[in-house]
């Protein structure tokens, strides 16, 4: 009789390899920014057991959420960069790579959320400032930590529907709940849906089906015509010769947070859709709200992807192991991003010239 | 054969060529319309012809002329390529026309099958069912009425099987024009004129042949975006990428994202999963309303009254254009303009 396959919680980190250099003192962590995703990396952090330091340029936020994690709130992004070994840097996009790069010139392991950064001059320096000092740096693409991303890639790794060629992706939401001026709705500052939200996907389809060659992209505002984008579709050509479609939505009702994907093969087709995979449908009368400010992904019952991926990376850096993404792979994804956004305004077709390798 | 509602005479309804694979749905459907008197099936192959008739009892012609002269009103269902020269010796016999889709292969064609039908005085109409789907009709109807708002963005699939396994034609591009691009891009390209009541003026398109990669003379797999005059983006994934192992042969499904929210249909939603006996172990039965009757009946309508149809051959030219559209930019690998559209 085989074993049952159940997914319990995952040993916290703090109990398995968590210590450096086979010493006792296990690894400290540092998260920049006490934001939406700050907070879900500060208690995915608790969850494995982990020392944590929080800093925020709200230190009142900081401290709350410190408070609230069982974690240490820095009064300074020095003093977090003092006491750590590894700064995990949720700020803003367009903040991403001023903290990563002093991080890793004070010696630390970086961690950064998606996007890399606003520019890919910013994360070109990001990965030149990990290669000088030679520390670990990684990007949260925590999509690739979803259990049913993880399971498409696997069926086709294992040769289940033979060699991708048409690959649809979708996220569709509502648009934030977040004031106007805020960081998330400028721009210059956030690069807009297309590199917070359909940067996931644009990851994604590269995981699967390798490297984008040309990328074109529509866009369209639905909600406030004045406040930019949100709703966009892009058309990905791999060097493969396989074909993405690639589409993300802020313009949903809430609390609307649906993922779908299809990925046809040279001899096959998966097929996956929040909507008939969720495993907990409740229907509560007193919930008529429903959506907090900001639309996350059901993570399942086992297996915060979040805890996943952070766990991966924290066990990379002590054991010198490769996660399932590297620093290169953000760079890219953004690339094809900020590749979608200018087709989106441009109207014309961007192609991409990767480096070797 | 049956009388119509007010008691008129049935209008006689003619097969042209049982070729495509939606010809056996046209024959059982127009058997039993009221209204209608299904005279006969006609084509080129005599065997192919009795073996369309033959199911439900009418009569197999061998010649075009001779079943022409009998009816009123012919439904086209030919491979895509030989549409034209059906349609004029149709015209010829001033005999009005449904014409399966696309309405050609060519800009040329179709515009020669628009103008021939417009010269010779007789209706013609492209087989478009899909505006007769109550989905698609609930669409419209929320754009329409305003309930979507401001229609931003139209994100269309409308994928299935290959469509070899019916006919082999349909991977012979001098037969049907192209692969997937040709056989799926016009449903949802007319669906989205349709309710957006604008003319598409910018196409882009990617294709490749890596899906079922023993068809390597068309395209399998495909995606298309456009822009209409009114503003509104749209795309469509055309692609034959249901495997044959799939539970059905395929569907149509659009996302709409308007100023009013997002509202999604699925016209091939209404089916029963049956685990029956099949090999494939589970089969999609379709429950729903049956969008080719609708279609058919407006068809009957429109020879009856001699009445301009709901679906014109204006709307298959449209169509046509923007399949040629499509591929000229899979050539170019940028997006292609279309004219303005001439008035219809």
């Amino acid at each position: 009789m085989a074993e049952p396959n159940v997914a319990g919680p995952t040993q916290p980190l703090s109990r398995s390899v968590a210590t450096r250099g086979g010493a006792t003192q296990p690894l400290r962590v540092g998260v920049v920014g006490a934001g939406f995703i700050g907070q879900t990396h500060l208690a995915a952090w608790a969850a494995e057991g982990l020392p944590a330091v929080v800093h925020d340029v709200d230190a009142g936020r900081a401290t709350e959420l410190a408070g609230r994690y069982g974690a240490r709130a820095a009064g300074s992004l020095e003093e977090l960069v003092d006491a750590v070994d590894v700064v995990d840097v949720c700020t803003p996009t367009h903040l991403h790579a001023g903290i990563a790069i002093a991080a890793a010139r004070a010696g630390r392991h970086v961690i950064c959320e998606k996007p890399m950064a606003r520019t890919l001059a910013d994360a070109e320096a990001m990965l030149a400032a990990a290669d000088a000092a030679g520390v670990r740096l990684f990007v949260a693409h925590v999509v690739r930590f979803f259990p049913e991303y993880v399971a498409a890639r696997a069926a086709i790794l294992e040769g289940e529907i033979g060699e991708p060629a048409v690959l649809r992706l979708t996220r569709a939401s509502f648009r934030p709940r977040q004031p106007a001026g805020h960081w998330f709705f400028d721009h210059s500052r956030s690069g807009g849906i297309v590199l917070d939200l359909m940067i996931h996907d644009l990851d994604y389809a590269r995981w699967i089906a390798g490297e984008v060659v040309a990328v074109h992209c529509r866009s369209a505002s639905v909600t406030q015509p004045d406040a930019g984008v949100d709703h966009a579709v892009a058309i990905l050509t791999h060097r493969s010769g396989a074909i993405s479609h690639v589409s993300a939505s802020w313009g949903y009702a809430p609390p609307t947070f649906t993922t779908a994907f299809e990925i046809a093969g040279s001899h096959g087709l998966i097929e996956q859709s929040s909507t008939t995979t969720a495993p907990v449908t409740p229907s509560l009368l007193a919930d008529t709200e429903g959506g907090g400010p900001t639309a996350m992904a059901e993570t399942g019952l086992a297996g915060d992807p979040f805890r996943l991926e952070l766990a991966e990376f924290a066990r990379a850096i002590l054991d010198g192991s490769e996660a399932r993404i590297g620093a290169r792979d953000g760079l890219e994804a953004l690339r094809i991003a900020l590749a979608a956004d200018e087709s989106a305004r441009t109207a014309a077709v961007v192609r991409l010239e990767q480096e070797a390798g | 054969m049956s009388m119509d509602g007010d008691g008129r005479a049935p209008v006689r309804i003619g097969v042209v060529s049982a070729e495509h694979v939606h010809a056996p749905t046209y024959i059982s459907l127009l058997a039993a319309l009221p209204g209608a008197h299904l005279v006969g099936v006609w084509d080129e192959d005599a065997r192919r012809a009795e073996a369309a008739a033959e199911p439900v009892g009418t009569r197999a012609f061998d010649d075009l002329d001779e079943l022409l002269e009998r009816v009123d009103g012919v439904v086209i269902a030919s491979a895509n390529s030989r549409h034209r020269r059906l349609v004029e010796v149709a015209a010829e016999a001033a005999v009005h026309v449904l014409c399966e889709k696309p309405l050609a292969t060519t800009v040329d064609d179709a515009r020669a099958i628009v103008d021939t039908c417009v010269g010779a005085g007789v209706r013609l109409m492209t087989a478009f069912p899909v505006r007769w789907s109550p989905a698609a009709q609930a669409l419209e109807s929320a754009v329409r009425s305003g309930t979507l708002g401001r229609p931003v963005f139209l994100e269309g699939v409308n994928t299935g099987t290959m469509p070899d396994v019916h006919a082999a034609w349909f991977v012979d591009p001098a037969l049907s024009g192209g692969g997937a691009v040709t056989d799926h891009v016009v449903h949802l390209a007319d669906l989205f004129r349709w309710i957006l009541r604008s003319e598409v003026v910018e196409v882009y398109a990617v294709a490749n042949r890596l899906l079922q990669e023993r068809f390597a003379a068309v395209e399998t797999g495909g995606l298309v975006s456009m822009r209409f005059a009114s503003g509104v983006s749209a795309t469509i994934d055309c692609s034959w990428s249901k495997p044959r192992s799939y539970p059905t042969w395929g569907g149509l499904s659009v996302q709409a994202i308007g100023t009013g929210g997002a509202f999604g249909i699925d016209a091939f939603r209404q089916r029963l999963a049956v685990y029956g006996t099949r090999e494939a172990g589970i089969s999609w039965r379709a429950w729903g309303p049956d969008a080719d009757r609708g279609m058919l009946a407006e068809f009957l309508s429109v020879v009856r009254d001699d009445r301009e149809p709901a679906v014109t051959g204006i709307d298959g030219l449209r169509a046509v254009e923007i399949v040629d559209a499509a591929y000229r930019s899979i050539e170019a690998g940028v997006p292609v303009q279309l004219g303005a559209g001439q008035p219809s």
